[in-house]
């Protein structure tokens, strides 16, 4: 029979009237020469009478080192005061190496006690699932573990897993990562964790899918696409059970630039654009989300009594203006007209400034508002045409939503960001959406619900994720540069707080102080790929050392896919027909654009796109209708929502 | 207007600051024991290895030991004692860090076992203590009877020291050193070997007379006089002489003084300079907060502090209060 070779101790308790053991807190020395480092996580073996078979688990908070010297002046006696003998003496001091270590975990648990002063052990791998709690979701009948990297520490590489209860719901919820930027850490570990989700996500949860909001640069352009690998980062996925594979399912949505026909994304190289659907919305969906667009100062309740109005009563019905005039508003363009008849009828009519008890200066800012987003979202929201959207109630299991809002103006990321989590929340409450749990990643956090500052439609929304998201499924991914600056209630609500490289001066800020000095420190210089993760099975916040993602880097995916030039005009329809059909002649789509309207095009476009049908180009033609002469359709003055006039005597 | 103190520095007197306690050394061992040169013709003073360039030897081995021991009972006014003695051997090897490679303890009572009454003594005797005999003529009023408990522990350690140095002297490497804190002369192998040294702090027997002695005790620092060969109470024949470490003015005469045995043999009157160099660079680290830092070699302070460390935490002078204990 092979013995096995009992571990060696590296370390003892020591405890001192000053320093004394708790049950929270103990100090231990090791030799000059150890492993032992801030994080290391250590296991400590009662052997005084009574303390037989008690166990303590402990990471190292704090270190400390020290020599027998009584005071430097004694050093610079010993070298008659000259720096370089100082290390000339034929004996080295008599040094300690002691370190702090906080409780992650005493067994048995009561009574409980303070540490004893016994043997200090390196922790192994089951002592490192011991020590985090983690054996009551790694094992059982329903295991709920999701790796989230390794502990490191002495040649050790332990696995590290959240448990999905409470990194999902019902239990907890949310993920906020905190980091500063430029350091490929915070995107990176979101982009790992997601594959772990998505690998390890428990059967009996359900089904899952991700829901990403691209905010800058291309970040998340490339998350189908394989990632350059190290043996390093190939044998930390093996060991913690993750395959290194890009995505599988992932769905690109980045609306359209202002000529409504390109795409505004980075993800527009030839082999990759045909992934990318338009987002494109219409009146109906921003009408819904009327909100987001004003700001305080536009609050009132005559404003939104007249929203309301106009979604309840106006909105996809037959509506007699009162004029004489009868009006079916689905577009930009029809709302328009229906003021411009309101506001002529009352003009001509000579009567008082209210129309159905809205005064017209209420009609005449929301007109506005409403008018601006189309000018300012140009792409986004489409002035008459369908619709394009994600796909409610048919996610996939295991999918990416990607929206790229990067180029995006800040009002119409707002109304994407309420407008998509509104929907996902509706979705979840009536289980209609496809899969049971979605996580929502945003980054810069800090500008979405900031500590200060307004309070915002979208601060609301994320602030009800943060507080009611987990019984729904809904889970938070928040990311930012300064923890600090985001509402305390969003960050609070994260189950899981996840922290990479810290700006000193945000360690500096209340929220950090108990951390000590030296995880200060660590945080202050953590290499890439290292992270701090609290957790509410740790006790003790603990690093860890993830792999990089296997996906394509944003920035080595713009250069391996450059972003296609701008196409014109005609060259952009052929490209978004070809998408539906490869057969497609692009002379052919030419000859039938050729002098028509662009709107015109644009709508036709939108509705062959939206219908998907067998032959494109037919439905295209169709959509087209005849050749129309040069001149302007009777009735038809403009085609667009006219943006708000300067000159307006409105009162607001 | 010069005062008085300034008159007699100005006729050669040297300031000082004296410090009984760390001055005298063991009083018990003052004897005026007298010496031969062996070394010039009369009492030189010499200067060390010019420089100091002479490095101290990569391997050597330091040997110290500790006494403790408290009076744990009283059979009448007889003390009974318990007493624990240590001795260790520290090695340095390259990397100028200090372990232990010899260390041996001894824990046992001491008590006039004649004087002690029947029942106690054969309760003492019948408990399987180690129990070693205080001469009796020592018994009458306390302070005697402690004093000659005190020496009884220190003729175990002395003992316990010399039995452990003989065993590592034969361990000892081709090119190892061994510095011994006390006198060779107590043992044979140790004061006929070529590479042990012996390091005196206390300096209670004096050697000589006259001039020779205040050329001796007002040596310059990283100074040594002749070699001599001491006479009196030495069990053993060895060579010695006195090492200046600091400077002594300004402090008491016997600040920074070291006495160094070393091998009776012409070769130790060779080396006396070079050893003596090696030995002025375990100045540092300095020994502090030891209060005999100044002739105390940082290496024989580690061996110490080894030892108190482990040594029983009873025998320490209790923090306690001392008031009556009422149901005693």
């Amino acid at each position: 029979m092979i013995q096995k070779r009992a571990p060696e101790p590296v370390g003892r308790v020591v405890a001192t009237e000053l320093k004394p053991a708790t049950p929270h807190q103990f100090h231990f020395w090791t030799a000059t020469e150890t492993a032992i480092g801030i994080g290391a996580i250590v296991r400590v073996e009662g052997s005084g009478t009574g303390e037989e078979g008690r166990v303590v688990f402990g990471v190292v908070t704090d270190g400390f080192a020290y020599s027998d010297l009584a005071t430097p002046l004694h050093d610079v006696v010993g070298a008659d005061g000259d720096p370089a003998r100082a290390a000339d003496s034929p004996t080295v001091r008599q040094e300690i190496r002691l370190w702090t270590a906080a409780v992650l975990r005493q067994e048995p648990e009561e009574p409980l006690q303070p540490v004893p002063l016994g043997r200090v052990f390196v922790a192994t791998d089951p002592d490192v699932a011991r020590a985090l709690r983690m054996e009551t979701y790694l094992q059982g009948a329903t295991p709920t573990a999701i790796p989230v990297g390794l502990y490191t520490s002495g040649g050790l590489e332990a696995p590290v897993y959240l448990d999905a209860d409470f990194l999902h719901g019902p239990e907890a919820a949310h993920l906020n990562i905190s980091g500063v930027s430029g350091l490929a850490t915070k995107t990176s570990a979101v982009e790992f964790l997601l594959s772990s989700i998505f690998q390890h996500f428990p059967a009996h949860k359900g089904r899952i899918a991700a829901v990403c909001f691209n905010v800058k640069g291309p970040d998340l352009c490339f998350l189908d696409q394989p990632g350059s690998l190290d043996d390093a980062d190939r044998r930390r996925y093996e060991r913690l059970g993750v395959a290194p594979q890009p995505f599988r399912r992932v769905r690109y949505y980045a609306p359209f630039k202002a000529d409504g026909v390109n795409l505004n994304t980075l993800r527009t190289h030839p082999d990759l654009v045909g992934a990318v659907e338009p987002l494109v919305w219409g009146l109906q969906e921003v009408l819904d989300f009327a909100e987001v667009l004003l700001n305080r100062d536009d609050i009132d309740a005559k404003a939104d009594a007249f929203i309301d109005f106009l979604a309840d009563r106006v909105l996809n019905r037959e509506f007699d203006d009162g004029f004489g005039g009868t009006h079916r508003v689905q577009t930009f363009a029809d709302l328009d007209a229906l003021f411009r008849a309101i506001f002529d009828g009352l003009e001509l009519a000579g009567r008082s400034d209210m129309w159905r008890t809205h005064h017209i200066a209420t009609m005449r800012k929301v007109r506005n508002r409403l008018s601006n987003i189309s000018t300012r979202c140009k792409g986004l929201v489409t002035d008459d045409g369908p619709s394009n959207d994600l796909p409610w109630g048919a996610f996939e299991d295991r999918a990416v939503y990607v929206v790229d809002l990067a180029n995006v103006d800040p009002l119409g990321q707002d109304l994407v960001f309420a407008r998509v989590v509104s929907q996902l929340r509706e979705h979840l409450e009536r289980r209609d959406l496809g899969v049971e749990a979605v996580v929502v990643f945003v980054d810069e956090l800090n500008k979405y619900a900031p500590a200060d500052g307004p309070d915002t439609y979208v601060r609301k929304m994320l602030l009800d994720i943060s507080e009611r998201g987990r019984y729904l499924g809904l889970v938070l991914f928040g990311a930012e540069q300064f923890r600090s600056q985001v509402h305390r209630r969003v960050v609070g609500n994260a189950g899981t707080i996840v922290y990479g490289r810290m700006d000193y001066d945000e360690l500096a800020t209340p929220g950090y102080q108990v951390l000590s000095p030296a995880t200060k420190i660590k945080l202050a210089t953590l290499p890439i790929g290292e992270l701090m993760v609290r957790h509410p099975h740790f006790t003790q916040p603990i690093f860890v050392r993830f792999p990089r993602p296997a996906v394509l880097r944003g920035r080595d995916g713009v250069e391996r896919f450059p972003p296609a030039a701008d196409l014109p005009f005609a060259d952009a329809v052929v490209r978004q027909l070809l998408r539906l059909d490869r057969r497609i002649r692009p002379n052919a789509v030419h000859d039938l654009i050729v002098d028509r309207a662009p709107d015109d095009v644009r709508r036709a476009l939108a509705a062959t796109r939206r219908a998907r049908p067998e032959d494109p180009l037919a439905f295209f033609r169709r959509a087209l209708g005849a050749r129309v002469a040069a001149a302007e359709p009777a009735g038809r003055a403009r085609e667009a929502v006219p943006p708000l006039n300067p000159l307006s005597d409105e009162p607001y | 207007m010069r005062s008085w103190a300034d008159a007699i520095v100005a006729a050669g007197a040297v300031r000082a600051s004296h410090v009984p306690e760390e001055s005298l050394g063991r009083t018990e061992l003052s004897e005026v024991a007298g010496a031969e040169l062996v070394e010039d013709t009369e009492v030189r003073i010499h200067p060390l290895d010019p420089g100091g360039v002479i490095a101290p030897p990569a391997t050597a081995s330091f040997l110290d030991g500790i006494q403790r021991w408290k009076v744990t009972y009283y059979d009448g006014a007889v003390p009974i004692v318990r007493a624990y003695v240590a001795s260790a051997v520290r090695r340095r090897t390259g990397d100028r860090r200090l372990r232990v490679v010899g260390e041996t303890t001894r824990e046992f009572h001491a008590a006039a076992v004649a004087a002690l009454r029947p029942g106690v003594r054969a309760a003492l005797e019948a408990s399987g203590v180690d129990l070693v005999d205080v001469p009796q003529e020592a018994l009458g009023q306390p302070g005697p009877a402690l004093e000659a408990a005190r020496r009884a522990v220190e003729n175990a350690r002395v003992a316990l020291e010399k039995d452990l140095a003989e065993r590592h002297l034969a361990s000892l490497g081709a090119e190892e050193w061994f510095v011994v804190d006390g006198v060779l002369s107590e043992s044979a192998r140790l004061a006929g070997h070529p590479r042990a040294l012996g390091v005196i702090k206390s300096h209670g027997a004096q050697y000589f007379e006259g001039d020779a002695l205040t050329r001796a005790l007002t040596l310059p620092a990283l100074h040594r006089t002749s070699v001599f060969r001491p006479r009196g109470r030495a069990h053993h024949e060895v060579y010695s002489w006195y090492l200046r470490l600091w400077p002594w003015e300004g402090n008491d005469l016997l600040f920074g003084l070291l006495r160094v045995e070393a091998r009776a043999h012409p070769a130790t009157v060779t080396a006396a300079s070079g050893v003596s160099g090696w030995l002025a660079r375990e100045r540092a680290p300095v020994s502090t907060p030891d209060a005999r830092w100044d002739r105390l070699l940082y290496p024989i302070h580690d061996v110490e502090t080894y030892l108190r460390a482990r040594a029983p935490r009873d025998l320490l002078p209790s923090p306690a209060s001392r008031l009556p204990k009422a149901a005693s």
